[in-house]
């Protein structure tokens, strides 16, 4: 058996002549969490898509579960969990039908568990899923996700729509479901926070590349935002490589700067600044600086 | 399996009601031209039956073909269903099932009802042997070429194509059977016909994008 | 997701689908041109006839009472020139069609049909007992009873028994006997047999060998499709006598003429290739030859004989004189066919003497007729396959299947017509039409939907005149426009398959179906053609395949220009840099 549960290779997706993902490398390995980022139309959801078979790669490979995504068997379906962006349900049906359907389909339910997630989250049985808030669609999706007991869980920002409260059920019943040993979850999320709470590794994409993946402590480590005040003005070049955002204003320069090591910081040395603060980050402010399309700004 | 077919029944209930209720119509009408007409004489029944059976067998199975691809499409039914334990394969084959049970609802009591008149009316000589067996299975092989034109004309987002395409195309289909009339020859080309537009239509749904 | 089917088969599943949906409505405006084509034929293409007859004993033919000789017609019904398959099934599958093993149906209580299962042919009827006609009292009469015989080739009999043997393949003829007596051949045993229903007994004829030249496909009443070709026959008739002062009416026939038309003592077998024999009928021998179906002239003229499967449609009509002699010697009866008379009136002495008989045929796409006389030795007297006209004062003849195609209103557009359905469709299957011309049925020709057996270079196929080069070359000219879009279609699917990344093989495969295809392979190649949505390549500035990873032109790598990506990543828990932003790296502090 595989370490990794999702692994990517060279992925390159086109819509209609326009490049989304540009040779794309992931590998998710067992029992991880992992928190993949980036703007909208960046791509994520067309990974998930072309993950779980529902989309064809334009070119390069992907699989799951060892098996290639263009060859997911039934067998291998159960035992993924999947919450797609905007809970696509059948939506004329009865949530009770509808969960009849899903029982029926399934090789394996875990009926309690099932049972405890609907009465806690309240989902009538005999209304339509189209007549349900965003919320409880969200909810309902979740519930069917989970009751089946997946050894993987791909999550497509679950939370949207969702009330706070609503939010931290969902990332307790993620944290209980990551406690349960050989559970990987793939997330997706436009709030950073909830990611920052539980991911164990980090991926961002920008212009169609995976330019982060690692874990997130890592990431913090690696990604230094710098203010640097100079004697005099600020030189425009510092002659550094990976300079993720720098601006300039008068004496002082913000940088941000990838994998930060001491070669670099001995290269800053030798432009004499009069001091250097690091200014901490939180993993939204390293996603903003990340996918900030402007790198180098110089103003004043 | 039986879970997909059923789904799929209780999705489209209302093709099999009109099959039904356009059976046991059909049947009114043969049984009255017996009664009127006595059965000697099949062209009597080709005719005043043939035509109307024809009109329900275009346009109610490619309906039905396209009714149950476009739905899928437009309301991401596959796409729900491809993420629990059940392959795209198994999908379209239920889907397939049950556009042929719908075909056997229309035909069968008909086909009975056929025999039992023939049985009745007709003098106990081998008037027209394997008249009935004959022009029913190839009347349930138009009407499952027909579906399969539905399949193929239904995978599409805009109304037009279905609608219009599959018509048209179930227009030119239909009258085969005018111009071959029932025998061996029709039932080559419809069974390589319905096994090119299934090829056809399994290769498009299995590589789709959901 | 993995596409089930490989590409051949996916190409192959499309291109059927495309060939059955593109050839029906061909076949519709075919069937429309030649339809329109038959039903505006002048009058007088529609008909031959003869006159005088020539088969008339010269006694009765030149008596000097007759006002109008004998003469034959064969004409055409434009009814249902070409008829639909469904009506062919159900009109030949009646009691008594061709494909019917119900030989008689009446409902009052009479019926023959072949029990395929038990071999023999079963006849119910009602036997009705004669009356004298003067009521005899005390005469006890035998009241009416049903009857059931099973007849075998080794009897007769009430009851169904193994031992009255099997038939397997029986041909009857159609035209009962007013005597109750039935003639048949079948084809699998090789004999005909005579049945006498009232005597009920069963007369065997010798078996004819398995080299036998005599290929039996039906007997007594020879035609095909009684609804397109009319045959009738007038006698010679005599003005009004003087005796006859007081009646006035038209001319009557110089001899009474009875419907029965048979060939006297004799019964007319028509064979495979066309040649009709005589059948002795009291022997059950062959009894020489009477003639041949006539090859009607078509617009390419083929052999002088035909089948009958090269027919549409096809009648012989054969002539005899009966003579009855009764007891009153003035009482002699002659008269043309075979009269029947009641039991109480029989003659005492019959002669029947054959004459000879008509044969006329409608050729293969309906458009051309032939009539034939032939006499009682089967010496061809007349034949006559064409169409008089008037033309300045001139009298002409053409061949009607020409006047078809010259005389008929608006016939060029319909004959452009047909000719241009003809060649959108495929090639291949044109030139297979040349080969399998004759291959076909001629009443099924109309309805083929891939060879085409009226077609018009299938009728060149048919053309006896030249070598096999000439006559092919020919018929490639008929379809030179078909070739013409199919080599057209071809260059463009070739410079498809190029922008489209094809490989070699690929394209070759598709060159070549689509030369021998044409519109079919073309739309075929269209809907199974990879739906991507081609880029610019930055190195040759052509369009290349996105799921390529070289550009199949100049076989460059890939550059996404819109996409500009940062030049840092942090990957994997080491420090990885792009391989340029490293070397530009070292550079920079290097300076």
């Amino acid at each position: 058996m595989n370490d990794n549960v999702i692994v990517v290779e060279d992925l390159v997706k086109y819509f209609d002549g326009r490049c989304v993902l540009d040779g794309i490398n992931l590998k998710v390995p067992r029992g991880c969490i992992y928190g993949l980022l980036g703007r909208n139309g960046s791509g994520k959801t067309t990974i998930i898509r072309i993950l779980l078979g529902l989309e064809p790669p334009t070119r390069g490979r992907t699989f799951l579960l060892d098996a290639a995504s263009t060859e997911l068997s039934a067998e291998l379906h159960s035992r993924v969990g999947y919450v797609a962006e905007g809970h696509n349900l059948i939506q004329n049906y009865r949530v009770g039908r509808l969960i009849k359907l899903c029982k029926d389909l399934s090789l394996q339910w875990n009926d309690e568990f099932f049972n405890h997630l609907i009465e806690t989250f309240r989902l009538p049985a005999d209304r339509r899923v189209k007549e349900l808030s965003i919320g409880m669609r969200a909810q309902l999706n979740l519930a069917l996700a989970m009751a089946i007991d997946p050894e993987l869980l791909i999550f497509d920002d679950p939370t949207l729509g969702l009330d706070t409260v609503a939010r931290r059920q969902f990332l307790e019943l993620a944290i209980e479901l990551i406690q349960q040993q050989g559970r990987t979850i793939l997330f997706c999320s436009h709030i950073l926070g909830d990611v920052e709470r539980i991911a164990d590794k980090i991926g961002i994409l920008a212009a169609g590349k995976l330019v982060v993946d690692c874990p997130l402590e890592e990431l913090k480590e690696r990604v230094k935002k710098l203010r640097v005040i100079f004697p005099e003005s600020a030189p425009p070049n510092l002659y550094l490589t990976e300079i993720i955002n720098q601006q300039i204003q008068g004496r002082e320069m913000v940088i941000t700067v990838a994998n930060w090591n001491k070669q670099k910081q001995t290269v800053l040395e030798t432009f004499k600044p009069s001091s250097c603060t690091e200014i901490p980050m939180s993993l939204e402010d390293i996603f903003i600086e990340c996918t900030n399309p402007n790198p180098v700004l110089i103003t004043g | 399996m039986y879970a997909l077919i059923k789904r799929e029944i209780q999705d489209h209930i209302a093709y099999f009601v009109g099959a039904a209720i356009f059976s046991a119509v059909f049947i009114v009408i043969s049984v009255s031209l017996t009664h009127s007409k006595g059965t000697e004489d099949p062209s009597i029944f080709a005719i005043g039956l043939g035509t109307p059976v024809a009109t329900v067998v275009i346009l109610g199975f490619c309906a039905m073909g396209a009714n149950q691809m476009y739905t899928d499409k437009n309301r991401k039914i596959s796409a729900f269903l491809s993420t629990l334990a059940v392959s795209r394969s198994r999908i379209l084959l239920a889907r397939i099932i049950t556009g042929i049970l719908a075909i056997l609802t229309l035909l069968v009591p008909l086909a009975v009802t056929a025999v039992v008149l023939s049985h009745l009316s007709n003098p106990p000589i081998p008037m027209y042997p394997g008249m009935v067996l004959e022009t029913f299975t190839i009347s349930f092989l138009m009407a499952f070429a027909c579906y399969c034109l539905g399949l193929l004309t239904g995978w599409n987002s805009s109304k037009i194509t279905p609608t219009l395409g599959g018509i048209v195309l179930t227009c030119i289909l239909v009258p085969l059977i005018f111009v071959k009339g029932f025998g061996v020859h029709i039932v080559v080309i419809l069974v390589l016909f319905i096994i090119a537009s299934l090829l056809r239509a399994w290769h498009t749904f299995m590589t789709t994008s959901l | 997701m993995k596409p089930l089917i490989n590409y051949p088969v996916k190409v192959f599943a499309t291109g059927f689908v495309v060939l059955v949906l593109l050839s029906l409505p061909l076949l519709w405006i075919r069937s429309a041109c030649e339809t329109s084509l038959i039903e505006g034929m002048p009058r007088g293409a529609g008909y031959v006839s003869i006159t005088p007859s020539r088969l008339v004993p010269p006694e009765l033919e030149n008596d000097p009472n007759v006002v109008s000789h004998s003469s034959v017609y064969g004409g055409r019904y434009t009814r249902e020139p070409l008829s639909l398959g469904i009506a062919d099934y159900f009109r030949t599958r009646k009691p008594g069609g061709r494909r019917s093993n119900v030989y008689l149906f009446e409902s009052k209580g009479n019926w023959m049909y072949f029990d395929k299962k038990s071999g023999l042919i079963v006849h119910y009827y009602v036997d009705v007992p004669i009356l004298p006609p003067i009521p005899q009292p005390g005469r006890i009469n035998r009241p009416m009873q049903s009857v059931q015989l099973y007849i075998g080739p080794e009897g007769v009999s009430e009851t169904q028994d193994k031992t009255l043997g099997r038939f397997i393949d029986p041909i009857i003829n159609r035209r009962f006997d007013g005597e109750r007596k039935l003639t048949l051949y079948d084809k699998k045993l090789r004999r005909f047999f005579k049945i006498d229903f009232n005597q009920r007994t069963i007369i065997k004829g010798p078996k004819l060998k398995k080299d036998d030249p005599h290929k039996p496909v039906q007997i007594g009443k020879l035609s095909k499709n009684t609804f397109l070709l009319n045959l009738s026959w007038q006698p010679p008739k005599i003005k009004a006598t003087d005796e006859d002062k007081n009646e006035k009416g038209p001319p009557k026939p110089i001899i009474p003429t009875d419907d029965n038309r048979d060939a006297g003592p004799y019964l007319l077998v028509l064979d495979k290739s066309g040649r009709i024999d005589l059948l002795d009928k009291e022997t059950l021998e062959f009894a020489g030859t009477a003639g041949r179906l006539p090859a009607p002239q078509t617009y390419f003229p083929s052999k002088d004989y035909v089948t009958p499967r090269d027919l549409l449609d096809y009648q012989v009509l054969p002539l005899a004189l009966t003579t009855q002699f009764f007891k009153d010697p003035e009482m002699v009866r002659v008269a043309f066919g075979d009269p029947s008379y009641s039991p109480e009136r029989s003659p005492f002495k019959v002669e029947r003497k054959y004459l000879g008989m008509f044969a006329a045929s409608v050729s293969r796409n309906g458009t051309a007729m032939a009539l034939a006389v032939f006499d009682e030795k089967g010496r061809e007297i007349k034949i006559y396959s064409k169409l008089t006209k008037q033309q300045r004062g001139r009298t002409t003849s053409v061949r009607s299947s020409k006047a078809v195609f010259f005389e008929t209103p608006w016939a060029p557009v319909f004959t452009i017509g047909k000719s241009l359905a003809e060649n959108l469709h495929p090639p291949i299957l044109s030139v297979a039409s040349y080969f399998t011309a004759s291959a076909f049925e001629a009443a099924s020709g109309h309805r083929a939907l891939f060879f085409l057996p009226n077609s018009f270079i299938a009728m060149k196929g048919r053309d006896y005149r030249g070598n096999f080069a000439e006559r092919f070359i020919s018929g490639l000219w008929l379809i030179l426009p078909s070739i013409i879009l199919a080599i057209w279609l071809a260059c463009r699917v070739s410079k498809d398959a190029v922008v489209f990344g094809l490989s070699e093989n690929a394209r070759l495969y598709w060159i070549i179906g689509t030369i021998a295809f044409g519109l079919t392979a073309y739309i075929a190649y269209r809907l199974t053609r990879l739906k991507i949505t081609l880029v610019t390549c930055q190195n040759c500035g052509k369009m290349r395949r996105p799921d390529m990873a070289k550009c199949h032109r100049c076989k460059s790598d890939w550059h996404v220009p819109e996409l500009i990506p940062p030049a840092w990543r942090v990957l994997n828990g080491t420090e990885q840099v792009p391989e340029d932003s490293a070397a530009d790296a070292e550079e920079t502090v290097a300076e």
